[in-house]
C-alpha cells in the first residue's frame, strides 16, 4: 500500500503523462469543470479570495489533498468523494455552495467527471505549500512559559524593614513595595479586622461580644498576636468555616441543582456534592485528595462504605453541568457533555481553556487539537449519562452501598420489595395465564374475539387513526372488536391507519398484525414499523391464512421506548387488491412465554366454572399486592442515590472530530494529557476510561499548574484579588503575577505541608499584609503591589445571610437537603421542571443551601453577581447597577428583614439611643458616629406610637442600603 | 483585557448601570465618569440603517408551509407516503424516514402591490405584505426546542453565550440612561430561560432586564421592584435618610469612585421608579391606538398590550425589545405535534397585535429605523408527524420576517425545496441572520467582539455572512 503523501510524489513524478492522458478528458475538463469550479467555487476555494476549510479547488494537488476533512474527491467514485456529497445538499453540515445549491444538470457533470477519474490538467506549479501553519506556541516553546514550569521555591527578598514583615509571604510582599520606594498601608484598626475577618473565614458577621471580646484582646501587646491566632483557629473550625469556603469551590464546580439550558430537570442528589464538598473543608481534606476523588471517586480504593460513598458523591462534579438532555443528535450529546467536562477540569484545576482545542489547535496556547482529543477519549470511556439514546437523556443515579447494620436495614428492605415484586409478578403471570387460558390464547381461529380478551397490548383498528376514507367490515369472520377496515381497494396511496400503542415498560416486543384473509386482497401490503431505533417496512401477504392462531402475523421483534414514539403504518401506497386492517398486537417476551403455554383446551362446563372463580380470585390478589407493594415503596426506608459517572462506557481511544463536527472523524489518538505539562507517558488500560490516571496527573506534585492555580485561588479569595487576577486563565493570554515569585513559594509549601487548605488560609490571614487597612497606594491604582487591603463588597450571601442574622430569622441547621419533593425525574413528565419554575423561595437558611436552579435564581443572587452558574467563575464579578438599588429599597424580602428587625427592637426595653447602637452594631458591627445618630434621632422623634415600627423598620433598611454595610473594609 | 477584575479602575467600568450621573459629585467628575460610562452612547462601525429592534418571538415553531412559504406540491402530493430527511430521525438514526405529506391548512394568496404569498392564518399581517421582507430560506441548529431557542438568542445550542439583546447593548449602549437598554417581555423559564436574555461573560450592564414574566397577564406585567413599597412621602422620607447616611460615610472614605458609584446607582434607582412605569403605562393612548393593537378585544388583549408596550419603550429609547408569545412547557404555544388547527387559535391572539404594532410604527415614523423582527426557533415539516394531524420540528428551512429598518419592502429571499422541507436557495444561515441584524444597526459581526478566557467571541463565533441581497 501507499500512503497518501507517497502517491501525491508518484503522481508527481508521473506528472503530465497522467494528466494529460487523453486529450478528450482534457477538453471535458476545460468545458464544463473549469468554468463550474472558478465559478461557482472559488469565491471560497482559491487563495486569490479565500481558501475555507483548508480546501484548494484551484489546482489537482488542492482537491487531491483536500482540507480539514480531507481528500475532497476519490476519482473513480462519486459516492465517496466529499465534494460530490457536499453539491448533493443531503448533509447538513456538508452542503456547498452554502448560497446557492447548483442545478441538477450541473451536479450531474460533477459526478460524471469524477467518474471518469476526474481529470484535471491543472499542476501544483502555483500552488503553495500545503505545510499546515503552526498557529499557537509549539509544545517546545510552551514549555519555556511561566506557568508550564514546574514551580520553584525561592529565598525571599531582603526587606529594609525588618519589624513589618512576621513571615515569608510578608517579606515577598514588603520586597516588592520597598522596589517602588513605597510603604505599606497602616494596620487595620480591630474593628475593622474583626469584621474582615469573621466575613472571610465564614461568611458571618461577628457578634457585638465578639467584636468586644476581640478588640479587648487585640489592643493588650501581651495577647495580642496569640489571641489574633486563636480567633483565627477557632473560626478555621467553626462548620461556618466549610459552607464559606465549599461555596467558593461550587463556583468554580458550576454547581447547579438543576440542568438549566433546554429542558431543565431537577438534580434531585446535587445537594450531596454540596455537602460532600462543604465538609471537606471543614475537615481539611489535603486538596489533592480532594481534586483526585472528584475526577475518580468511582475507581479510587476506599477503607469502609462511608469513604466510598463520600468519593463516590464527589463525581457528581463530573456530572452537574448544564447538560442539554434534549439534544437529538445522540452523538453530539455525547462530545457536548465531554467538552463541557473538559472545559470545567481545564478551568478549575489548570486554569487552562481546554476547550479552546475542540475544533482546531488552540490559537494561543501550546494545547494541540490531539491533546484535547487524547484527554476526551477519557470521557468517551466514561460513562455520564444512564441512557445515551432516550429522547430526553438523564444522568446516572448510583445506589449508595453501607457497612454493617445500615447496609443490613435496606438490604432487608431491598428483599422484602424484591420478594414482594417477583410474587406480583409471579401473580400476574398467573393471572395472565388464566386470561389466556379463558380465551383460549389468541381466541378460536374464525371466531370473532374483543380486542381486551387478548393478550398483550392490542390496538383495534376501531382505536387506530385514519387517513382517507375506510370502510368498517364484517364480511369475513374471526375478526377483532367488531369488525375490521378495509380501503375498498380505492383511492390507492392515499389511505393510511396509524396503530399508536401506549406501552407499559421500555424493552423488546413482538409486533403482530391481525387481518382475516381472502382471495380479493392484496399480496403486498405494505406496513412500517417505527420503533427505538428507526423504521422497518415488511409486507403482508393478506391472501394467506395469518401464521399464528390464524389471526395474526408477525412483524418481527424490535424495541420500544415506554410512552415513547413508536408506532405501526398500513398502507394502500402500491397495492392493487383489497387492503384490510383489523388490529396490532405488542408482545412482551413474557406475554410470549404464556402464550406459549397456553395453547392447551380446558375440559368441560364446570371447569371452565372454577376457572372463572379462579381468576376473579386472582385477579383481587394482583391488586392486593400492588398495594402493599405501593405502601412498602413509599413507607420503608429510601437507599440514597447520588449523582455518578462510572467506567460502564465502552473503554478506548477515541478519534480527532475534524473542525469540532462530531460526525467527521479524523485521526485516532492514544488517551493522554496535555504535552506541554511534562512528558510522562501514562498507560491506560483497556478495561478501565483512565480517570484515575487522569486524577493522579492533575494532582501530582510534578504538575505546575494545579497547586498554583488553587494557591492563587485561596489568595483571591481572602484579598479579593488574585497575584494571577485571570484566575481561570493561566495561559498565554491570561495575566502574569504580580509576584511570580510569592506564587511559586506559596504553591511549593502548599504541597510541601500536604496541601492543607486550612493551613495556608491561616497564613495568608496572619500575615502583615492581610491586615492592613483600605488606603490608596500612589502609582499603584489597581493595587497589584498589595500594599494595602483592598475594599470589598459583601457578597450576595452574606448580604442575604447578614440580613437574616439581623432579622433573627437565620436558620443556622447544616448541610442535608432543601428542595421539597424532590424525588426521581421522569425526564419525559410534561411537569418534570415544575418544581423549579413553580418554587418559591421562603427557606431562611444560609445562602449556601438556597436551592441553586439554573433556569430560575433566587432574585438577589442575580442581582449581586452571584457568578454564573453555568460555568466555572472562581472570581466573582463587582458590578454597581440600579436593579440592586432597587431590590435594596423596594424587594419583599428587605423590607420583611427591616421590619422584623424593627419588631425585635422594640421588644427589648432600651432606650432609643441603646437600640440605635444595637441596630450599628447588628449590621455595621461598629458603634454609630454622632452624625449618624443624628440622622436617626430626626426620624425618631418624629416617630411616636404606631409609627415607631415603621421609623425602625426604616432605620434597618436604610442601615441595610448604606455603603458600610455593603462594603467590607 | 476585559477579565472582570475587582479594583477601582475596573470598578468605575462597571459603573452604576451606567445609566447615571453623580448626583452627588461636581460637574467635572461627572462628566469624566459619563466617559467610562459602559452604557454610554457608542459609536456603531458602519452608518447604521436602524437604531433598534422589536423581536416578536413565537416560541414553539411557526409552521412556515402554513404561513409564509407557499409549496403547491404539498397541495398536489397531500396524503402521499414519501421519504424524507426527516431532522429528528436523521439527528437520532442517520435515516431518513416514510412520511405522510400533508398540505397547508389555511389558503395561500398574493397579497398587496408586491404580490407576496401570505396565508389566511395571518389575514392582518397579510395587509402588511408590501412592507415585510420575507426569508424563505432559513436554517438553524437544533431539533429540539431548548437547542434551538438557544441557538436563536445566543448563536449556539450548547455554550454559554451572551444573548443577541445584550450584545447589542455592549455595542451600541443605550439611548436612555433611565431605563435599561434591553428588555424582554414576559420571558418563558423554559427552553433556555434566563440564558436567552443572559449576558454570560459580558459585564452584567448588558445582561437583558426581564418585564414581567411567562404566563402573568400583560396588565400587571412591570419592572422588579419598581414600585416603591411604601407611601410616597414615607418612601421620600427614607430615601432622604439613606442620602444623608451615605454622604457620611463616603466623607469618611474620600475619593473612592466606588462608593461613590454606588450612591449614584441609588439615585438612578429613583429616578427609575419615576420613569420606568410610566414607559409601559399604556393608559394614556388613545382609544384608536388601543383598538390598532387588538386591546380591549378578548383574544388579542394580552399581546396587543406587550406590542404596545414595546413600542411605547422603543420611543423613549431601548435599543433591543423583545416580546415573548411563549409559555413555561416543553411544547411552548406553536408547537403543535398535533392538531394543526391550533394554530388559528395562537395566529388570532398574534396577527391584529402584530399589524397593529406595524401601523402604529408606520404612522409614527417609527418603522423606518426600527426594525421589526418575527419568528420561533425553527419551522415545522411538511409532512404530518406520525401520520397524525400535526407536524414536526423542522430546523433545516423555514420562514421568518423581518420590517422596517432598511430591509427591502415586499420582498421575498430564499427558498426551500418544492416540499418546503430544505432551505436550498440564498440559504440563511441563523449566524447569517445575526450578522444581518447587527449590520443594519451598524455593527460589524466580525468586530463586535469581547474578550474572555483569553480568546475574542462573538455572537457569530466563526461564521456569519451579511446577507446584502436584503437591505434597501
Amino acid at each position: 500500500m501507499f500512503s497518501r503523501s507517497s502517491i501525491r510524489i508518484l503522481a508527481a513524478a508521473l506528472g503530465v503523462a497522467t494528466v494529460h492522458g487523453d486529450p478528450g478528458d482534457t477538453e471535458f475538463f476545460e468545458k464544463k469543470i473549469r468554468p463550474l469550479l472558478t465559478d461557482r467555487c472559488f469565491e471560497c476555494h482559491s487563495p486569490e479570495k479565500k481558501v475555507k476549510g483548508g480546501l484548494r479547488l484551484d489546482s489537482r494537488e488542492g482537491w487531491q489533498t483536500g482540507g480539514d476533512s480531507g481528500a475532497a474527491i476519490v476519482p473513480g467514485k462519486p459516492d465517496d468523494s466529499l465534494l460530490i456529497k457536499a453539491v448533493r445538499y443531503r448533509d447538513k453540515d456538508l452542503a456547498m455552495p452554502p448560497k446557492k445549491k447548483l442545478s441538477a444538470d450541473e451536479v450531474a457533470t460533477l459526478e460524471q467527471w469524477v467518474k471518469m477519474g476526474a481529470p484535471d490538467p491543472r499542476t501544483a506549479a502555483s500552488v503553495a505549500g500545503g505545510v499546515k501553519k503552526q498557529v499557537g506556541l509549539s509544545i517546545e516553546e510552551g514549555k519555556k512559559f511561566w506557568s508550564y514550569i514546574a514551580p520553584k521555591k525561592s529565598t525571599p527578598p531582603v526587606v529594609q524593614d525588618t519589624a513589618w514583615p512576621r513571615g515569608d509571604l510578608d517579606r515577598f510582599i514588603l520586597g516588592k513595595i520597598e522596589e517602588k520606594n513605597l510603604h505599606p498601608a497602616k494596620d487595620a484598626t480591630p474593628e475593622v479586622l474583626v469584621r474582615r475577618l469573621y466575613y472571610t473565614l465564614t461568611g458571618l458577621p461577628p457578634s457585638a461580644e465578639e467584636v468586644d471580646a476581640f478588640v479587648r484582646e487585640y489592643q493588650s501587646p501581651v495577647t495580642s498576636h496569640q489571641s489574633l491566632a486563636a480567633t483565627v483557629d477557632r473560626l478555621l473550625a467553626s462548620p461556618h468555616f466549610g459552607e464559606t469556603w465549599g461555596r467558593h469551590w461550587l463556583d468554580v464546580a458550576r454547581f447547579a441543582e438543576s440542568s438549566g439550558g433546554g429542558r431543565t430537570l431537577l438534580f434531585k442528589d446535587a445537594w450531596r456534592y454540596r455537602d460532600y464538598a462543604i465538609e471537606s473543608f471543614n475537615r481539611d481534606v489535603p486538596f489533592d485528595r480532594f481534586i483526585r476523588e472528584q475526577i475518580a471517586g468511582d475507581l479510587l480504593p476506599a477503607a469502609n462504605a462511608d469513604a466510598r460513598n463520600r468519593q463516590l458523591t464527589a463525581t457528581a462534579f463530573l456530572a452537574l453541568g448544564p447538560t442539554n438532555y434534549e439534544e437529538q443528535n445522540k452523538q453530539q450529546l455525547r462530545f457536548d457533555i465531554i467538552d463541557e467536562q473538559l472545559d470545567t477540569i481545564g478551568k478549575a484545576v489548570l486554569g487552562q481553556t481546554i476547550g479552546c482545542a475542540r475544533c482546531h489547535d488552540h490559537k494561543f496556547d501550546p494545547i494541540p487539537q490531539k491533546d484535547y482529543y487524547a484527554l476526551a477519549g477519557i470521557f468517551s470511556s466514561t460513562r455520564t449519562l444512564f441512557n445515551y439514546t432516550d429522547n430526553v437523556a438523564r444522568w446516572i443515579s448510583e445506589p449508595l452501598k453501607f457497612d454493617g447494620a445500615d447496609e443490613q436495614k435496606f438490604a432487608a428492605h431491598e428483599v422484602k420489595i424484591a420478594k414482594l415484586k417477583q410474587d406480583l409478578e409471579t401473580a400476574k403471570k398467573e393471572a395472565a395465564k388464566m386470561k389466556a387460558i379463558a380465551t383460549k390464547g389468541n381466541g378460536e381461529p374464525g371466531k370473532s374475539v374483543a380486542a381486551t380478551d387478548l393478550p398483550g397490548i392490542v390496538i383495534d383498528d376501531a382505536d387506530a387513526k385514519t387517513i382517507g376514507g375506510w370502510s368498517k367490515s364484517q364480511t369475513v369472520a374471526g375478526f377483532i372488536g367488531d369488525g375490521y377496515l378495509t380501503d375498498d381497494n380505492r383511492d390507492k396511496g392515499a389511505k393510511t391507519i396509524t396503530f399508536t400503542p401506549k406501552l407499559p415498560k421500555s424493552g423488546r416486543y413482538e409486533v403482530r398484525f391481525a387481518y382475516t384473509p381472502g382471495k380479493n386482497r392484496e399480496k403486498k401490503v405494505p406496513i412500517h414499523i417505527f420503533h427505538a431505533d428507526g423504521q422497518e417496512k415488511v409486507f403482508v401477504d393478506e391472501t394467506l391464512e395469518p401464521s399464528a392462531d390464524g389471526r395474526f402475523v408477525s412483524l418481527g421483534k424490535f424495541r420500544f421506548e415506554q410512552d415513547g414514539a413508536g408506532y405501526v403504518l398500513v398502507a394502500n401506497e402500491g397495492t392493487t387488491g383489497f387492503v384490510i386492517a383489523d388490529a396490532i398486537q405488542f408482545l412482551s417476551e413474557e406475554d410470549l412465554s404464556v402464550l406459549d403455554n397456553a395453547a392447551k383446551p380446558a375440559a368441560g362446563e364446570t371447569a371452565k366454572r372454577d376457572d372463572a372463580d379462579k381468576r376473579k380470585k386472582m385477579d383481587a390478589r394482583v391488586k392486593e399486592m400492588e398495594a402493599s407493594m405501593k405502601k412498602l415503596t413509599s413507607e420503608g426506608p429510601q437507599r440514597p442515590t447520588v449523582m455518578a459517572v462510572n467506567d460502564g462506557g465502552e473503554i478506548g481511544d477515541t478519534q480527532i472530530r475534524v473542525r469540532g463536527i462530531v460526525a467527521q472523524k479524523g485521526a485516532q489518538v492514544p488517551r493522554g494529557f496535555l504535552q506541554v505539562l511534562g512528558s510522562a507517558k501514562p498507560k491506560f488500560s483497556d478495561k478501565q476510561s483512565g480517570r484515575r490516571e487522569l486524577a493522579d496527573w492533575l494532582a501530582s506534585p510534578a504538575n505546575p499548574l494545579t497547586a498554583r492555580v488553587f494557591v492563587n485561588r485561596v489568595w483571591d479569595w481572602c484579598f479579593g484579588s488574585g497575584i494571577v487576577r485571570t484566575s481561570e486563565n493561566f495561559g498565554t493570554t491570561g495575566e502574569a503575577p504580580s509576584h511570580p515569585e510569592l506564587l511559586d513559594f506559596l504553591a511549593v509549601r502548599f504541597v510541601e505541608e500536604g496541601w492543607s487548605v486550612k493551613n495556608l488560609v491561616r497564613e495568608i490571614v496572619l500575615s502583615h499584609a492581610w491586615q492592613t487597612a483600605t488606603a490608596t497606594t500612589p502609582g499603584d491604582p489597581d493595587n497589584r503591589l498589595f500594599a494595602h487591603a483592598n475594599r470589598r463588597r459583601l457578597d450576595a450571601e452574606q448580604i442575604r445571610d447578614t440580613m437574616l442574622v439581623v432579622s433573627g430569622a437565620l436558620d443556622l441547621r447544616a448541610l442535608g437537603p432543601n428542595i421539597g419533593n424532590a424525588g426521581e425525574i421522569n425526564a419525559n413528565d410534561s411537569g418534570a421542571q415544575n418544581i423549579e419554575y413553580k418554587y418559591e423561595f421562603t427557606d431562611v437558611r444560609r445562602s449556601v443551601y438556597t436551592p441553586a436552579f439554573r433556569n430560575r435564581r433566587l432574585e438577589l443572587f442575580e442581582a449581586f453577581d452571584f457568578a454564573d452558574i453555568n460555568a466555572t467563575f472562581g472570581h466573582r464579578n463587582a458590578s454597581t447597577v440600579a436593579p440592586q438599588a432597587l431590590y435594596l429599597l423596594n424587594s419583599p424580602f428587605v423590607l420583611a428583614q427591616a421590619k422584623a428587625a424593627a419588631e425585635r427592637a422594640l421588644a427589648s426595653s432600651s432606650p432609643d439611643d441603646e437600640r440605635l447602637v444595637n441596630a450599628f452594631r447588628a449590621t455595621l458591627c461598629r458603634m454609630p458616629t454622632e452624625k449618624e445618630r443624628a440622622i436617626f434621632a430626626k426620624a425618631l422623634a418624629d416617630a411616636t406610637g404606631d409609627h415607631r415600627t415603621e421609623a425602625w423598620s426604616q432605620i434597618y433598611q436604610t442601615l441595610f442600603c448604606s455603603l458600610d454595610f455593603r462594603f467590607l473594609d | 483585557m476585559n477579565t472582570p477584575l475587582f479594583s477601582r479602575r475596573s470598578a468605575l467600568q462597571q459603573l452604576a448601570c451606567g445609566f447615571g450621573y453623580m448626583a452627588l459629585a461636581g460637574l467635572a467628575q461627572q462628566q469624566a465618569l459619563a466617559a467610562l460610562n459602559p452604557l454610554a452612547p457608542k459609536k456603531p462601525h458602519h452608518q447604521p440603517k436602524a437604531k433598534r429592534i422589536i423581536f416578536l418571538f413565537m416560541a414553539g415553531g411557526v409552521s412556515h408551509v402554513d404561513s409564509f412559504d407557499y409549496k403547491p406540491r404539498l397541495l398536489k402530493d397531500d396524503g402521499k407516503m414519501m421519504d424524507f430527511d426527516d431532522a429528528r430521525s436523521l439527528a437520532r438514526t442517520g435515516k431518513g424516514a416514510t412520511q405522510r405529506v400533508m398540505k397547508p391548512l389555511w389558503e395561500f394568496r398574493q397579497r398587496g402591490q408586491s404580490g407576496r404569498w401570505v396565508s389566511e392564518l395571518f389575514p392582518e399581517m397579510a395587509k402588511h405584505a408590501d412592507e415585510l421582507c420575507v426569508m424563505n430560506s432559513l436554517h438553524t441548529e437544533g431539533v429540539a426546542h431548548g437547542p434551538a431557542t438557544l441557538f436563536l438568542h445566543t448563536g449556539t445550542t450548547n455554550f454559554i453565550r451572551p444573548s443577541m439583546g445584550s450584545w447589542v447593548n455592549y455595542g451600541l449602549g443605550t439611548q436612555n440612561e433611565n431605563l435599561p437598554g434591553f428588555v424582554s417581555i414576559t420571558p418563558s423559564l423554559g427552553n433556555g430561560g434566563p440564558r436567552n436574555y443572559g449576558n454570560a461573560f459580558l459585564p452584567a450592564v448588558y445582561q437583558g432586564t426581564p418585564l414581567g414574566r411567562v404566563g402573568q397577564p400583560a396588565k400587571e406585567t412591570n419592572f422588579r421592584n419598581i414600585t416603591p413599597a411604601r407611601s410616597m412621602d414615607e418612601a421620600k422620607r427614607q430615601f432622604d435618610m439613606l442620602r444623608e447616611l451615605n454622604a457620611t460615610q463616603l466623607a469618611q472614605k474620600p475619593g473612592d469612585t466606588e462608593l461613590e458609584a454606588v450612591i449614584n446607582s441609588y439615585e438612578l434607582a429613583w429616578r427609575m421608579q419615576g420613569h420606568a412605569p410610566d414607559a409601559v403605562d399604556i393608559s394614556k393612548e388613545s382609544p384608536e391606538t388601543l383598538a390598532l393593537y387588538g386591546i380591549g378585544e378578548d383574544k388579542t388583549d394580552n399581546f396587543g398590550r406587550e406590542c404596545l408596550m414595546a413600542r411605547r419603550l422603543c420611543e423613549q429609547g431601548v435599543r433591543y425589545v423583545q416580546v415573548n408569545y411563549s409559555d413555561n412547557s416543553n411544547n411552548p404555544a406553536w408547537d403543535q405535534h398535533s392538531n394543526l388547527p391550533k394554530h388559528g387559535d395562537h395566529a388570532r391572539a398574534v396577527d391584529k397585535p402584530i399589524a397593529g404594532l406595524l401601523t402604529d410604527l408606520k404612522q409614527r415614523g417609527l418603522l423606518d429605523d426600527t426594525i421589526v423582527w418575527w419568528g420561533g426557533e425553527f419551522g415545522r415539516t411538511p409532512y404530518a408527524e406520525k401520520n397524525g394531524t400535526g407536524r414536526d420540528h423542522n430546523p433545516s428551512g423555514f420562514s421568518q420576517w423581518i420590517a422596517g429598518g432598511g430591509v427591502k419592502k415586499g420582498f421575498a429571499y430564499g427558498a426551500t425545496d418544492e416540499f418546503g422541507h430544505y432551505a436550498v436557495e440564498d440559504k440563511v444561515h441563523m449566524h447569517d441572520l445575526h450578522a444581518t441584524l447587527l449590520h443594519l444597526l451598524g455593527l460589524d459581526h466580525e468586530k463586535l467582539t469581547f474578550r474572555h478566557d483569553g480568546r475574542d467571541y462573538r455572537l457569530t463565533d466563526v461564521y456569519g455572512r451579511v446577507v446584502k441581497d436584503i437591505i434597501a
